[in-house]
Order: C-alpha cells, then sequence, then structure tokens
C-alpha cells in the first residue's frame, strides 16, 4: 500500500470541501479520480503533500509509505516531496520559473535532494531528458521556447527525476491538444511501467480513464460516490451519478464502455 | 538579464536617454572618486586673502567667501550627496526586500505584523522624522540617511510584498515547492528574480527623490554639517552672497538639478527595459 487516505474530511471554517473521503493507492497501480470541476478531486490530491492553501483544516488521517503526512514536520516533508511523491499540473506554462532554463529546473531539484556531484546531476538532467524523448540540447532552453506538449514532458521528467513511489497528475492533458494529450499519456504509462511508480491520476476525461486506468474512484461534492475496478465501474456502475457520466461520454465502437468486447458481439 | 528583462524596439522613446543617463552618471562618478584620489585643494582649507575669486586657471570654478576651491568642494559635495543617497537606498532595498519577501511568502500572521510595522512607518512624512531625528541625535550626515531609510524602506517592502503575494500562487511555486525546495530557497531563486526589475525601476526613481531630499535638508541645516562640502550645504553657504557672488549658488544648484533630472531619466528608461505588463505574456518572444 503506497497511499491510503482515511476518513478525509477538508475545509475552511465555513464549507467542507472534501468529506469523509477514504481510498487506497497500491504499488504500481494507476488509480484514477473522476469527477466534475468542483468535486474537490485536486484538493484531496494537495493534502496528500501538504500543499493546502493556508485555512484549509485537514481532519483524518493520511498515510504514505506507512508515515502519517499530517503529522510530520515541515523538514520532514520536504524530504517526502519530490523524492518520494511529485506532482505534475495542468498548467505546464506556469509550472516552470521563466528565468530558470529546463535544465536548471532539474539539476536544482535533484541538489535540494542532496545530491552533491555536478557531474551526476548533469548525468541525471541528461538521462531525465532522454527517458521522455527529448534532446539534451533543451536543457539549455528557457521554459518559453518550448513547446506546451515538450513543456507537460519535461514535467513528467521532473516528476520522475528522483523515482518517486508515487507521482500525483492533475489533468494534465486538459490544456494540450488531443493529440499532444495521447503522447503524455503513453510516456507517463511507459515511463509508469519503466520505474514502476504508482500514479494518482486525476481527470474528467473518460477515454484516458478507459485506456489506462487500473482503479477508478468518482468523486462528486466533495465525497467518492463509487470506487472499484476499471471494468466493475465502467460496464456496471451502480450510483446513479456515475452512470449518468459514463452515458455522457459515449463509445464508438461496439461494446462494453470499459473496451471489453461482449460474447458474440465482436 | 536576458530573459526577464527585454531589448526596446528602435526608436522608443526612453531608448537614447537611459545610454546618456547611464554615461553621465558615470562620468560624475568617475570625477567624484577622481576628486577622491586626486586633491589638487583641500576642500576645508580656508584662505581668507583668495575669498570669492571668479575662475582662474588654478580654480577654475572661483573660491567660495572662505577661499576654499569650489570645483573641488563640488566633486566632494557630489561624493557626499550622492554617496549618501546611494547608501540610503541600499539600506531601504537590504530592510525593505527581505521583509517583503517573507511577509509575501509566509502570509498569515506574519504578514500581518510586517505590514503593520510598515503602515506604523508610513504614518510620517520623511521630512518629519528628518527633523525629530536630527533634533533626537543632533544633525549630521549619518543620522538623515537613518531618517531616510526609516521612510524609505516601507515603499519597497510593500512593492515586494504585493509581487510576491500574486506570483506565490502561480504553479511555479507550488512545484519548486513540491519538489522539496526550502522557503528561504525559493525566495530568492524563484521569486527574487521576478520582482528585482520592478525593485530597480522604482529605485532608480527614488534615488533622484534621495537625492534631492538629502541636499534640501543639508540646505536647512539637518545634514552635512561644516565645513564638509555638500551641495545642499554648499547653497546654504552661498545665500549671503547671492547677489555678489551668484556662480555660488549656481554649481551646486545646476549639479542637483542635473544628478536629478539624470537619475529619472534612468528610472523612466528602466521602466520601459522592464515593463512589467507586457511581461506577463510573452508574446514579444515569440
Amino acid at each position: 500500500m503506497i497511499l491510503s487516505v482515511e476518513q478525509v474530511t477538508i475545509g475552511s471554517r465555513q464549507k467542507k470541501l472534501v468529506q469523509n473521503v477514504s481510498l487506497a493507492i497500491q504499488k504500481g497501480e494507476w488509480f484514477a479520480l473522476v469527477g466534475q470541476s468542483g468535486s474537490g478531486k485536486s484538493i484531496l490530491s494537495q493534502a496528500v503533500g501538504q500543499m493546502l492553501a493556508p485555512g484549509l483544516n485537514v481532519e483524518g488521517n493520511i498515510f504514505f509509505n506507512g508515515q502519517n503526512v499530517l503529522k510530520l514536520s515541515k523538514k520532514e516533508m520536504r524530504t517526502v516531496r519530490g523524492r518520494k511523491l511529485s506532482y505534475i499540473f495542468q498548467d505546464y506554462q506556469g509550472s516552470f520559473t521563466p528565468f530558470r532554463t529546463i535544465g536548471q529546473h532539474l539539476d536544482e531539484y535533484q541538489k535540494a535532494h542532496g545530491l552533491h556531484s555536478p557531474q551526476a546531476r548533469m548525468a541525471g538532467v541528461r538521462e531525465a531528458l532522454q527517458s521522455v524523448g527529448l534532446s539534451e540540447e533543451l536543457a539549455s532552453c528557457y521554459p518559453f521556447q518550448l513547446s506546451g506538449g515538450q513543456l507537460q514532458r519535461v514535467s513528467i521528467a521532473m516528476a520522475l527525476l528522483l523515482a518517486p513511489d508515487l507521482v500525483i497528475a492533475d489533468e494534465i492533458t486538459t490544456a494540450l491538444d488531443s493529440v499532444s494529450g495521447n503522447q503524455i499519456l503513453e510516456l507517463l504509462a511507459r515511463r509508469q511501467q519503466e520505474t514502476g511508480c504508482a500514479i494518482l491520476f486525476i481527470t474528467h476525461d473518460w477515454r484516458h480513464v478507459r485506456r489506462y486506468a487500473d482503479r477508478i474512484a468518482v468523486m462528486k461534492e466533495g465525497e467518492i460516490i463509487e470506487s472499484g475496478g476499471k471494468h466493475r465501474i465502467l460496464d456496471h456502475p451502480q450510483h446513479p451519478y456515475t452512470k449518468q457520466l459514463i452515458k455522457a461520454a459515449p463509445v464508438l465502437k461496439h461494446g462494453l464502455p470499459s473496451g471489453l468486447q461482449e460474447e458474440g458481439k465482436a | 538579464m536576458r530573459c526577464f528583462s527585454m531589448q526596446l524596439p528602435k526608436g522608443k522613446k526612453h531608448n537614447w536617454q537611459g545610454a546618456a543617463a547611464v554615461l553621465t552618471l558615470a562620468a560624475v562618478l568617475a570625477g567624484t572618486l577622481y576628486a577622491f584620489f586626486y586633491l589638487r585643494h583641500d576642500p576645508t582649507l580656508t584662505n581668507m586673502s583668495g575669498r570669492l575669486q571668479g575662475m582662474s586657471l588654478k580654480h577654475p570654478l572661483g573660491t567660495d567667501h572662505l577661499g576654499r576651491d569650489v570645483l573641488t568642494r563640488l566633486f566632494l559635495g557630489g561624493q557626499q550627496t550622492i554617496g549618501s543617497s546611494f547608501l540610503a537606498l541600499l539600506a531601504a532595498l537590504a530592510i525593505g526586500i527581505p521583509s517583503g519577501l517573507i511577509a509575501g511568502f509566509k502570509r498569515g500572521w506574519v504578514d500581518r505584523v510586517f505590514m503593520r510595522i510598515a503602515d506604523g512607518f508610513l504614518a510620517f512624512p520623511d521630512t518629519i522624522v528628518a527633523i525629530v531625528l536630527s533634533g533626537l541625535l543632533g544633525p549630521g550626515i549619518g543620522n538623515l540617511v537613518l531618517a531616510i531609510v526609516m521612510v524609505k524602506w516601507v515603499s519597497y517592502a510593500r512593492l515586494v510584498r504585493s509581487t510576491v503575494l500574486s506570483e506565490s500562487q502561480k504553479e511555479y511555486v507550488l512545484i519548486a515547492r513540491i519538489n522539496g525546495l526550502s522557503a528561504r530557497k525559493i525566495m530568492c531563486k524563484h521569486l527574487f528574480p521576478h520582482i528585482a526589475g520592478n525593485v530597480l525601476v522604482l529605485a532608480s526613481l527614488d534615488l533622484g527623490k534621495i537625492i534631492l531630499l538629502i541636499s534640501s535638508l543639508s540646505y536647512i541645516g539637518l545634514g552635512a554639517q561644516p565645513p564638509t562640502p555638500e551641495w545642499g550645504a554648499m547653497l546654504n553657504d552661498a545665500r549671503p552672497y547671492f547677489q555678489s557672488m551668484p556662480a555660488l549658488m549656481i554649481y551646486p544648484g545646476l549639479a542637483i538639478v542635473l544628478v536629478v533630472l539624470l537619475a529619472n531619466m534612468l528610472g523612466d528608461y528602466l521602466y520601459d527595459r522592464f515593463d512589467v505588463k507586457r511581461r506577463g505574456s510573452h508574446d514579444f518572444i515569440r
């Protein structure tokens, strides 16, 4: 068990944004968290890394690798962030400090986690860029010189730089066109196979869920209304809201929503 | 520099002004330095037999009411005026930038405490603080600098804080935090370069104001004390001879006007170069 969220409630004084949510992510699996905008998906994912905005309180327990992250000190948290747990965000433009090169970004994060030899860090930068199919020369480029797809590739390289146990991918394809989006997900899936990390994949796009997810949880208004294996959720949804969501994303091919072919119809 | 400042398009209004301002400021500074290292006349040596002389080869700008060489005093006065203005500015930056960074980045009660302190300082106009301080600690250029720092750091702290508040909401700061960088590193390496341009612009515009403030307070006797040469004090010394030797007032007056003008031109140029509104989108590069 990589991540176990137990009875977590998040909210400010006025309003509860996430209510009594529990979920568990196994080692190396692709866990999709699906829901409309504003359903609390991102808030929940931010709570895992203690990244919530000030003013939001968390109740409950979040165990990451057996440690309760909500009880860790700031300093201990810094050793977890980036090293064991990393994030990829939707906004690839905003994810990079504009006046630092790609190489400087990658270098800095290795340095922050105790890689002191510059040669080793340089090698790490090169390897990271190659692993996502980019040329090494991009290391000396500034973020605005790269295209959206390239930037999102660098984000993936950055997230996987120190071989974390869990990557939280928060709507990473939303700002990309569908071709680049698919390439990014292919890449993420390939890198997941290579590194064996678990992925918490936050999305509202059923196509991606259908193709990549192992397990799914559906969130609505701060609560998880249904969760289970991909085929169970997609082919036999229990909750009316899940049914509604699946119906709203029709499949062109014959067969079940999860992509399985029904017997005799293939 | 390459990335967060930009080349101005040719023919842009302030382009030549910036170059001119930098060159002339550099020349003035070089002159004051030269005067410091190579003194032809003792700036405080009085010579009552040779007072109020006109231009001559020995004294290019003549002598003042105590027979001191005006050119030497002008250069050394520039060193006092510009030097202490820079000192005041640097000290204000050194206090204002870190406090703004910390207040904006930490938010919460830290921010509130910092800003209430800043508001407290802001309640006093600079001239009043200067007069009160020299009343308490005695007149002198050091106390004048202290007074200016006390008033000026607030504007930097507020500027930096507001920029940091908006910038630290952006995702690159989130990413930096998520990748385990410490708050200090994020502030120094990721946030500070963002605000450096704005701060530089404000500082260069402030430089002119500070020079003016120091010389005007010295003029009324709160700053440099005689016999130290200082432009404002020189103006004051020359006042009784306004009708017989107007040149004695014109030289330091012109010097003040010139340097303040140049500082403002430099500020305008930097303002154009670090244009904040256009920097948000990177359209101009693509």
